[in-house]
């Protein structure tokens, strides 16, 4: 049995699916491929795969990953990209296999490129405002979960941060804690900037990279 | 395909996957190069519709032609459906994010009554002008199809043609004359005379209906050189009729999230509720060298694992048993579940079981449909509370701990004697349960009991009865409850204002168009769905018509009463549906098509089951 880490992009249509959409998207794929993937034993066999970080739904990824079992040895990585992408829809593209160095639980940042853009006011005013917001000390917002409401400083898991200014929108590009624990949601950061501005902001949300807590390449 | 201007929306609303397409299997062309565009319109949301084998097999058999690029089309979430008018987005195709009054064809699949306003919404929501009349080119030709289609009359100032029957070959005749038309430059009316030439499309715009002082239907006739009477089409070789090899495989969830196969069109029972039952026939079987190949290319085109044998009664095909062992000499092997729905009581055996449970363990439900053997003697279920008992049995023994039981009340001629037969039933089946020797040990047994509200519906044998009134339906309902003593029974029951309605829409005639119009003015959408129907606002908008809701539902009417669906034919003959009625009355069943023929007149098609015993003999 050998373990594999598979490297996919999240994109197009594919964004506007959840994480479970993705699992039944991902075993559907893994089972028409026909690869020789490992299955649970239980009443209902189906492909084992796990994910090592979720992404939410509406973000686009293009460093995403899976692990499956391979047991079968005769396979070569290409041959592996080439069958599940005929599988799988336009959206979402394998474009490398490796076998996984780190584990899961290892990852501790998650990079980010946020566009944002405004219909009320401009691209340079969107970006001086957003240098504002994230310059503030404390950047407070109440989280709503099923335990209730409580409130978070954000500013604890942003690590770093750089603004571009473009033509019509605005790109954060951003580094947050992310994993099991700590984990920051950017949709929080663009919900507190949106109070702050008091307008309604559109963000297009990319995620880049995952990271150790050395700042290492997830692989 | 999204627009940029969609996609600012998406993440505002719930499941934004149901409005992206971009799934594995979809159709893209070239819009320049292709004749025809057909919007193929599923009036409800996308899950319910992406579960319809209908839609999937005419998406497939339309994109099959080089010279049409058929688009699907569902009903946006009331979510959704804001977003857009707020944002002045018009409704737009899936498959190339175009707005929907940009298409040749709108077509609409009917399924069930209630998604009548979701039908005239979506053409709102397009920006078409939902009346027939207001639409005056040679475009934007609004068609509809299916099971509803058979009493178009409550829609007939919407729709341009409906097509009556199967649509297989009916459908592409009527596109490819669009097609010559529009090069020669006819105009629409000379395109939909043309049309009704075609056997299986009806234009209802061709005919005229006068009415008697009581409201009655007086005369039906026919103008521009329409026929009197519209014939359904029908496939007469199952085996070589376009069936898929593919179908669009979802990213989110569906209702029905499998591969589906049909084995079989019709039904030899002729339960006498039953629309389906009489609109489909003959049965017409598949082989099961077709079935065993298409459901394996099915399979291997989407991934999934697992396939459904579609039918209106899975376990009256004739070689049912030789078809699952074919399927299981390789559905095991690529991990494939085979399920069977549809199954009666009477043909659910040891052997079936066996291979039925192979790879996965379904749940079981069974439809006896009513509680005492008189009721089931009258709807001509033709099952006996033994044969439930022995199939519970069986089911038993084999592991099973949960039974569904569909049963159905207000049916004609019942008594509440009838109604408290249907829990005796459920009660019967919990102790048979305990007198398994096999059941699963230290598990309690769940029978669930189901009851909805009987709907008459045209071309059955009930099509003349009253429906109870909702306060009827309350008091069988409540008086089920009552009878209920046991925790191992779960009740649950119909929406009866629901059934009301559907019956007023089943029944109805041309009068109801008004009243559909205003239903839409007024934003009426998703009456399927408890988020949205109202039926207090519904007969408000009867009043404001001046329209009795009962006239259609609650009232007997005559055999000699002409009925608004009279002018159009699906095979069965009125005498025997009249024949089939008061037999229903004396409590007296009919024998189903193998066992002996009763001359409903569907063996005027010359195929199918009234021919099977005459192909053995030769």
């Amino acid at each position: 049995m050998k373990n594999a880490r598979i490297w996919f992009k999240k994109d197009l249509e594919c964004r506007y699916i959840s994480h479970l959409d993705l699992n039944r998207c991902m075993l559907r794929a893994l089972h028409k491929s026909k690869l020789p993937v490992w299955h649970t034993e239980g009443f209902n066999p189906h492909p084992f795969a796990t994910f090592p970080l979720p992404l939410s739904l509406g973000f686009r990824g293009i460093n995403e990953c899976m692990d499956v079992k391979l047991e079968a040895d005769n396979y070569s990585f290409e041959e592996i990209i080439s069958k599940l992408n005929a599988c799988l829809p336009k959206g979402i593209q394998v474009f490398d296999v490796t076998e996984p160095s780190m584990k899961a639980g290892k990852i501790a940042f998650a990079k980010f490129s946020i566009k944002l853009s405004c219909d009320k006011i401009n691209s340079s005013t969107i970006a001086e405002k957003l240098s504002e917001f994230l310059s503030l000390e404390k950047i407070e917002f109440e989280k709503k979960s099923k335990k209730g409401i409580k409130t978070v400083d954000i500013n604890q898991g942003i690590k770093t941060f750089q603004i571009e200014e473009k033509f019509d929108f605005v790109t954060l590009n951003v580094v947050l804690s992310a994993g099991s624990s700590d984990n920051v949601n950017p949709n929080l950061i663009v919900s507190a900037f949106e109070n702050y501005l008091q307008l309604p902001v559109y963000a297009d949300i990319t995620r880049i990279d995952l990271y150790n807590s050395d700042m290492e390449l997830f692989r | 395909m999204v627009s940029k201007e969609v996609e600012k929306l998406l993440l505002k609303v719930q499941k934004p996957g149901r409005y992206v397409g971009g799934e594995l299997n979809e159709v893209i062309k070239d819009k320049n190069s292709v004749d025809v565009r057909f919007a193929f319109c599923f009036p409800d949301t996308y899950e319910v519709g992406m579960s319809h084998l209908g839609m999937k097999i005419l998406y497939s058999q339309f994109n099959n032609e080089d010279y049409i690029w058929c688009e699907r089309v569902f009903a946006p979430w009331i979510d959704m459906e804001k977003e857009m008018i707020e944002n002045n987005i018009p409704l737009y195709a899936l498959e190339s994010g175009d707005p929907v009054s940009e298409f040749d064809f709108i077509g609409f699949t009917l399924q069930y009554e209630l998604s009548y306003t979701n039908m005239l919404n979506m053409l709102k929501l397009s920006g078409v002008p939902i009346k027939s009349c207001d639409r005056h080119d040679l475009k934007q030709i609004v068609v509809a199809g299916g099971p509803c289609a058979c009493n178009p009359e409550p829609i007939a100032e919407f729709v341009d043609l409906f097509f009556i029957g199967e649509g297989e070959e009916v459908d592409l005749e009527v596109i490819d004359l669009f097609r010559k038309c529009r090069k020669e430059g006819k105009s629409k009316t000379e395109f939909l005379q043309l049309c009704s030439q075609i056997e299986g499309v009806y234009v209802p715009s061709f005919y005229e209906v006068s009415y008697n002082e009581d409201d009655t239907i007086k005369s039906f006739t026919p103008k521009n050189n329409a026929p009197s009477v519209v014939h359904k089409r029908l496939i007469k070789d199952m085996n070589s009729s376009f069936y898929p090899d593919n179908f669009v495989v979802p990213l989110i969830e569906i209702v029905h999230d499998r591969a589906v196969q049909e084995i079989f069109r019709g039904c030899i029972r002729g339960c006498r509720f039953c629309q389906a039952g009489f609109i489909y026939r003959p049965v017409r079987e598949k082989s099961p060298e077709t079935i065993n190949a298409q459901c394996k290319a099915l399979c291997e085109n989407t991934g999934y694992d697992e396939v459904s044998l579609s039918s209106l009664s899975s376990s009256d095909y004739s070689q049912i048993v030789l078809l699952l062992e074919k399927l299981n000499e390789w559905s095991k092997d690529e991990k494939v579940s085979i399920s069977l729905p549809s199954l009666r009581v009477d043909g659910f055996t040891d052997e079936i079981m066996d291979k039925i449970k192979t790879v996965r363990k379904s749940g079981l439900t069974f439809a006896p449909e009513a509680g005492s053997q008189r009721m089931r003697d009258v709807i001509n279920k033709n099952v006996l509370e033994k044969e439930l008992l022995a199939t519970c049995e069986t089911a038993f023994n084999g592991g099973w701990t949960t039974v569904k039981l569909y049963f159905m009340i207000g049916l004609p001629t019942e008594t509440m004697e009838d109604v408290e037969a249907i829990v005796k039933l459920g009660q019967a089946v919990v102790d048979t349960y305990y007198k398994c020797p096999n059941r699963t040990k230290g598990r309690s047994v769940k029978v669930t009991v189901s009851a909805s509200s009987f709907v008459p519906k045209p071309f059955t044998p009930f099509q003349w009865e009253p429906q109870d009134t909702i306060e009827q339906l309350h008091e069988k309902q409540s008086h089920i409850k009552e009878c209920i003593t046991t925790k191992k029974i779960q009740f649950n029951y119909h929406d009866a204002d629901t059934s009301f309605l559907e019956a007023v829409f089943a029944r109805g005639d041309r009068k109801l168009c008004k009243v559909m119009e205003l239903a839409c003015e007024r934003g009426f959408h998703f009456d399927g769905w408890n988020d949205c129907f109202s039926l207090e606002k519904w007969l408000e908008l009867f009043d404001e018509c001046g329209i009795d809701p009962a006239f259609y539902a609650n009232r007997r009417r005559s055999f000699d009463e002409i009925l608004p669906w009279d002018h159009i034919d699906y095979g069965v003959n009125k005498s025997y549906l009249i024949n089939e009625c008061k037999r229903a009355y004396e409590n007296t069943t009919t024998p189903h098509c193998r066992l002996k023929c009763n001359n409903c007149g569907a063996a005027k098609y010359g195929e199918g089951v009234c021919f099977e015993k005459r192909k053995n003999m030769v």
